[in-house]
């Protein structure tokens, strides 16, 4: 079981579209994952049991956790690459 | 139009609760999903709505009475509760305007997109509820939701031009290509910070630029989260006011409540609307697509950046102090004192990440955010109340910081005039499509 943590400015909005996204993701390559929804200033919190931090953001990584920018999900542009960028860190 | 206009009429009389499912459903329909996932989304929207109005009631019982007190005890007239973007949104997307705010804008956006007088895409569908907004505060004001439409078209015409001016220095800064903000408040944000920055860069001591924000932000921790933000801030409000231990614990988890818990009501409303975004994004991207275009997010894309963290906590203080020294100021700052960061997503990228430039450019912006906020408070409560939602006899009024915005208010102010206030908004918006490429900002 991973931990994958999905965070946006406000925890609501672009990271529940994040969050469909990846769910879609993972259970088609047959992942099993705990996924925490968050804002931004919560990733503090629950760093320390993640395997895997996606953000809508770019963010300067101060948790010792691979952080992945999915904002290819929101535009459609390069989305491949993201999904594949989070398999990899998850496999 | 007339006829299109009775339907609504009894569709708003089926009240919000009924209402926004059912038009929210035949939106999901015209984005081709299926008959069920069209009704799925639309009573996952009625439920936020319910449980926003069940989450409000927190306010009622344990928020209200402080600001009593505060008029009574301390003669500040802080009598206006800040509810917070949630509640503001809610509120919005429950109108009539609301409801149909998703198709409405993507017309006016692919108006302006074929007419070629913007290059922005906005695919941000749930920040629409600024347009909304906006739309519905001049419903109420003018009782008319034609009126209320046009508002909402002003705003989005207003805001795609903002976010094609700021496109190339906010691509830059943020580092994602091919982007731009057409956030409905960023947006109104944009022009202030421009004219900051030409200020700031005539003033000697703001000349070397400061960046590195890393000292400052390890010294505040984790504070940012927004239950804890709710917490402290009731148990201090509750010391200030005179209650006893147990009020003033209760006051501190009440606060801490409506923190967490409205987002999350918002949250379901936002989930049903998922699929409809996914729609709209799609029809967007099959029409739209390419370098010449650039596509509009939500500013949190900008969040973060260190000095917009940085900023955003310490704004929080500065805007508990400002709320009370500001004359004319009602609103006592609450519920987006969790979401102080969004105000200055755009003076980061326009002030170039610089520190000092960014706090100065703050404090005034949540100053200004203040005042808008308690003007439109009672306009926000008579909206809410004429969409259904319970507000107890002798309630305290709402607002919300990220509704105090001057867009909003220029154009509900013109509009209140009608056909005279539309004329004007007319030329004012023309004149903005017409000058608007000399203003561009560089990289």
């Amino acid at each position: 079981m991973k931990t994958v943590i999905i965070a946006c400015g406000a925890g609501i909005a672009t990271s529940t579209l994040i969050c469909d996204r990846v769910k879609h993701l993972l259970s088609e390559n047959g992942i099993a994952a705990d996924i925490i929804q968050c804002t931004v200033a919560d990733i503090a919190g629950h760093a320390a049991r993640a395997d895997l931090i996606i953000t809508s953001m770019k963010l300067e990584n101060r948790y010792d956790k691979p952080i992945v920018t999915a904002i290819s999900f929101l535009t459609g542009i390069g989305r491949e690459q993201t999904e594949q960028e989070i398999l990899g860190h998850l496999k | 139009m007339e006829a299109i206009l009775q339907v609504f009429t009894y569709l708003s009389d089926l009240g919000s609760m009924v209402m926004i499912p059912i038009i929210i459903a035949i939106v999901g329909l015209c984005f081709r999903l299926s008959f069920l996932r069209a009704i799925r989304a639309g009573v996952t929207v009625g439920i936020g709505f319910v449980g926003l109005n069940l989450v409000l009631g927190i306010i009622w019982t344990y928020i209200g009475p402080i600001t009593t007190i505060f008029v009574e005890k301390f003669h500040l007239q802080l009598t206006v509760i800040d509810a917070g973007w949630a509640a503001a949104a809610g509120v919005a997307f429950a109108t009539k305007v609301g409801a149909v705010i998703i198709p409405f804008t993507l017309l006016v956006n692919v108006l302006m997109l074929i007419s070629k007088q913007t290059r922005t895409v906005n695919i941000d569908i749930w920040n629409y509820w600024h347009f909304a907004f906006t739309g519905a505060v001049v419903m109420t004001v003018t009782s008319s939701m034609f009126y209320g439409l046009l508002a909402a078209a002003a705003h989005c015409i207003v805001a795609l031009k903002m976010a094609d001016l700021s496109a190339e220095r906010v691509q830059k800064e943020i580092g994602i290509p091919g982007i731009s903000v057409a956030q409905g408040y960023a947006i109104s944000s944009v022009p202030v910070y421009m004219l900051l920055e030409k200020l700031y860069d005539k003033i000697p001591g703001l000349q070397n630029r400061k960046t590195d924000t890393s000292s400052i932000q390890a010294k505040l921790g984790v504070m940012g989260e927004p239950m804890m933000i709710g917490l402290v801030l009731g148990i201090l409000i509750g010391i200030f006011v005179g209650y006893d231990l147990k009020k003033v614990l209760e006051l501190g988890i009440a606060m801490g409540s409506l923190m967490l818990l409205l987002p999350r009501m918002v949250k379901v409303i936002m989930e049903g609307l998922v699929p409809i975004s996914e729609g709209a994004r799609s029809f967007m991207e099959k029409r739209f697509k390419g370098s010449e275009f650039y596509i509009g997010l939500d500013s949190a894309v900008t969040l973060g950046h260190p000095t917009t963290i940085t900023v955003g906590i310490l704004l929080i203080p500065i805007t508990l102090v400002l709320a009370m020294i500001l004359p004319l100021n009602s609103t006592l700052p609450l519920g987006d004192l969790a979401a102080t960061a969004f105000f200055i997503s755009m003076a980061t990228p326009i002030h170039r990440g610089d520190f000092v430039r960014t706090l100065i450019s703050g404090t005034i912006m949540m100053a200004i955010v203040l005042l808008f906020a308690s003007y439109f408070a009672p306009i926000i409560t008579d909206t809410a109340k004429n969409t259904g939602f319970t507000f107890p006899e002798g309630a305290t009024q709402i607002t919300a910081l990220s509704a105090g915005n001057w867009v909003a208010f220029v154009i509900s102010k013109l509009m209140s005039l009608q056909a005279l206030g539309v004329a004007i908004i007319v030329v004012l918006v023309g004149a903005l499509l017409a000058f608007s490429k000399k203003l561009v900002l560089s990289k």
